[in-house]
């Protein structure tokens, strides 16, 4: 059986599924995907702390063009950009909506009568609602565009041979494991209570109490119950019984991946300080 | 002389907080190469003396332990839980829980990675271990895409990668369908050809039978019988005792169709998930008083078909009759009226927080009876499914058959018209099985019928009426059981006939 199949989509799964978007790893072989994740995670972090740096509307622009570019480097494109980002383009237009008819200070351009309301637009209004707007959109973007191209799996690898605790990152790993097993036991608990006749669709606190109980508490109990099952497993194969453990893969950085730790956020310091001086706006 | 690989010595162990010892003075000693398989009754110490021989008592479980347990010579006091690793490896029920990562190659190299083996050697481990289950083509695969025998075989090889002494297998065909069965069967024959002992601790004996060396039985916490050969082991265990091939019992409606119409009847449906079919072209008639086998592999479409019927998943194409009414538009709560579906795993069908509360449920969900005749029928199936004492506790401290009685108590008591089971006879053993078919006699003599998912030949050829085989899709058989099982025989699906329902009498048919 196919774990992945919703056997019954419902009208509001499906509104939910459409804004958000699906956020998990696409497999592919570009170059972005290759790259060693903890160059990848560093860029990223680099990245993020620039956005947040640089107030300025015009270092926005050059970083979501800088954004768009590793898009395409991922072979992601521009149709994927916009149909997974759907949801966070509109909510990042209406930041700038907001901004631009709540603020009025700098310069008046433009004036206009909408019936009895006036309404203006003032330049400090346009440039900031314009830099929040990029700043939420290169911020969610990057992390995307991170998790698209970036194999959980190997990431987590790679961190403990970076010297990440085992132990913690194997809680993610058995996390990422059991994802698909418990998305098959929700549509089981589903099918269950339609066959009970039990119905916990609405919104209404009483249903929402009764979703509570009649989702929540068997999922939670099976959980529970193979938690004992799984640490044997896992304690019978020596796990936790040595401070280190061996690796079958090797992903230690090569000396390309180690220039590349260095310079990344060398780059983006040389950028912060570029825009720093030159653009006022 | 040998050493042993196992010594146990005057083993005596009691759980914190339960009166009686779980193992009782058991002494045992296991040899290199030896394969050994240990039965007994649910709740006779089997899992326990499995957790024993892991290592895994005393240190990780509370409790009083008295006697000697050597693995090896190491005594598994002087060890922590898991210490034994390398030594004993331990291969548990489900396939699904004991798998901790992404992939097959992550998953085979996990065990030596915690101890610290190189990797050019993990390399070499890996490429063995998954050549003695066979899987080797399975090791570029996502772990999740597995089906449960696939997953069985990765857990062994697993275990294998550690270069054990010592496997344990705790019921390892117990979640499995009859085709991953014989599959894992013939892995254990091969391992058995190299030097590893192998203790397996199974219900189902029939086809582990052969290729054991000792088998054990175990009752109360003792070991009470020991058999070393073939001969004697099926003096003890007469394999087939519940199988009386059916001869009369195939319906009276069935060699001239009846007057009366079907049931229910489906004709030539189509269903899926997200547009691709798992199910075509199935068309079937049920009459009253019929109990239905549906049989078929893991994936042959037989839940999906379970589905449609009640209408939780839409058809793409086909008719649904009820008493000649196309129901194909009702909604699931009104077909469940007439339909009750008892899931596989009963742990997703559970909601209350008391065993009386949750057989009531589905009763004050879609019947008309009133609340005081339902609560009369509950305590009268209740007793009768030996559930009774447990009414006021929680559903989910009853063991796995107690919860498939009580999900069956639930159904029975708002009498549905038809009865929908997914394999509700795993967990039941002797008494209990005669219980549950007596009440699915009763139900047929009211009128009503039964479609159950059944892996057991001996009980659909011993309790059944008809057999519908899926393969693929497509209903392959539909035929009265002693027709169908010819038919299984002469295409070679062995695995579906009952123990000693040998070809010979397929090939009279066919002569």
């Amino acid at each position: 059986m196919n774990l992945y199949h919703n056997s019954f989509p419902k009208r509001t799964s499906l509104i939910i599924k459409g804004f958000i978007p699906g956020i998990s790893y696409v497999e592919n072989s570009s170059w972005l995907h290759n790259l060693h994740p903890l160059v990848k995670l560093n860029m990223l972090i680099c990245f993020s702390l620039t956005v947040f740096a640089v107030p300025s509307c015009m270092g926005g622009i050059i970083l979501f063009s800088v954004l768009l570019l590793f898009y395409g480097l991922a072979r992601l494109g521009l149709a994927f950009f916009c149909r997974k980002l759907r949801f966070i383009l509109i909510f990042g237009l209406f930041i700038f909506i907001v901004q631009v008819l709540v603020v009025k200070e700098g310069s008046l351009l433009w004036q206009f009568y909408l019936g009895p309301a006036k309404l203006s637009l003032w330049s400090e209004g346009l440039l900031g609602g314009l830099s929040m707007m990029l700043r939420f959109i290169n911020i969610i973007g990057s992390s995307y565009l991170f998790v698209a191209t970036t194999d959980p799996n190997r990431l987590t690898y790679s961190l403990m041979q970076a010297g990440l605790p085992y132990r913690f990152g194997f809680m993610l790993i058995t996390s990422l494991r059991f994802i698909p097993v418990f998305h098959y036991e929700l549509e089981q608990v589903k099918n269950a209570h339609l066959a009970k006749g039990i119905d916990i669709e609405g919104l209404s606190p009483r249903k929402l109490i009764r979703a509570f109980r009649y989702l929540l508490v068997p999922l939670v109990i099976s959980a529970l119950s193979k938690v004992d099952d799984l640490a044997i497993s896992m304690e019978s194969r020596g796990f936790g019984l040595y401070p280190e453990r061996s690796y079958l893969d090797s992903w230690a950085l090569s000396s390309r991946d180690k220039i590349a730790m260095l310079m990344v956020p060398l780059i983006f310091l040389l950028f912060y300080f570029a825009m720093g001086s030159k653009f006022a706006w | 002389m040998v050493e042993p690989v196992v010594d146990i010595q005057k083993l005596t162990f009691t759980y914190s907080g339960s009166a009686a010892p779980a193992l009782h003075d058991i002494n045992l000693q296991v040899y290199p190469g030896e394969f050994l398989t240990i039965t007994g009754p649910s709740g006779c110490g089997k899992s326990t003396l499995a957790l024993c021989l892991a290592g895994f008592i005393p240190y990780a479980y509370p409790g009083k332990m008295d006697g000697l347990v050597r693995i090896q010579g190491k005594n598994t006091r002087d060890y922590p839980a898991g210490g034994l690793s390398g030594i004993v490896g331990l291969v548990q029920q489900d396939p699904e829980t004991q798998l901790c990562t992404l992939t097959v190659k992550d998953e085979v190299a996990f065990g030596p990675e915690n101890l610290c083996v190189p990797s050019e050697e993990i390399r070499e481990r890996i490429y063995y271990a998954l050549q003695s289950v066979g899987a080797l083509h399975l090791q570029d695969r996502q772990v999740h895409t597995l089906s449960g025998g696939e997953k069985q075989r990765i857990a062994i090889a697993s275990v294998l990668a550690m270069n054990p002494s010592l496997i344990i297998l705790d019921e390892p065909t117990a979640n499995l369908d009859p085709s991953c069965t014989l599959e894992l069967l013939d892995t254990l024959k091969q391992l058995r050809k190299q030097n590893i002992s192998i203790i397996v601790i199974e219900h189902r004996l029939d086809k582990l039978l052969p290729i054991t060396d000792r088998l054990i039985l175990m009752s109360n916490g003792k070991i009470v019988e020991e058999s070393t050969s073939l001969e004697s082991h099926k003096r003890l265990f007469p394999i087939n005792k519940r199988t009386t091939l059916p001869q009369e019992i195939t319906p009276h409606s069935f060699k001239k169709r009846p007057a009366i119409p079907p049931l229910l009847s489906v004709q030539n449906l189509r269903a899926g998930y997200e547009g691709r079919s798992v199910l075509a072209g199935i068309s079937f008639s049920a009459y009253a008083g019929e109990i239905i086998a549906i049989m078929g592999n893991n994936g042959s479409g037989k839940t999906t078909l379970l589905l449609a019927l009640l209408g939780v998943i839409k058809l793409d194409e086909g008719i649904i009759k009820w008493q000649g009414e196309d129901i194909s538009k009702w909604r699931v709560t009104k077909r469940a009226r007439g339909m009750g579906l008892a899931f596989q795993n009963p742990n997703h069908q559970i909601f209350e927080n008391t065993v009386t509360k949750e057989a009531k449920l589905a009763s004050l969900n879609l019947s008309k009876i009133s609340e005081q005749e339902i609560e009369h029928r509950v305590d009268h199936y209740l007793k009768k499914f030996d559930i009774w004492q447990y009414k006021d506790k929680n559903p989910f401290t009853l063991s796995l058959g107690e919860k498939k009685r009580l999900t069956l108590v639930s159904l029975l008591a708002y009498n549905p018209k038809v009865l929908i089971l997914d394999e509700p006879l795993v967990g039941q053993d002797g008494d209990r099985l005669d219980l549950l078919m007596a009440a699915l006699q009763e139900h047929r003599e009211r009128g009503g019928i039964t479609l159950m998912v059944c892996h057991e030949p001996d009980l659909v050829a011993s309790s059944c009426h008809r057999i519908l085989f899926l393969n693929q899709g497509k209903l392959l058989i539909d035929a009265p059981v002693n027709e169908a099982l010819v038919q299984l025989a002469q295409m070679g699906m062995e695995e579906y006939l009952p123990a000693r329902y040998e070809f010979h009498s397929a090939r009279k048919q066919v002569t």
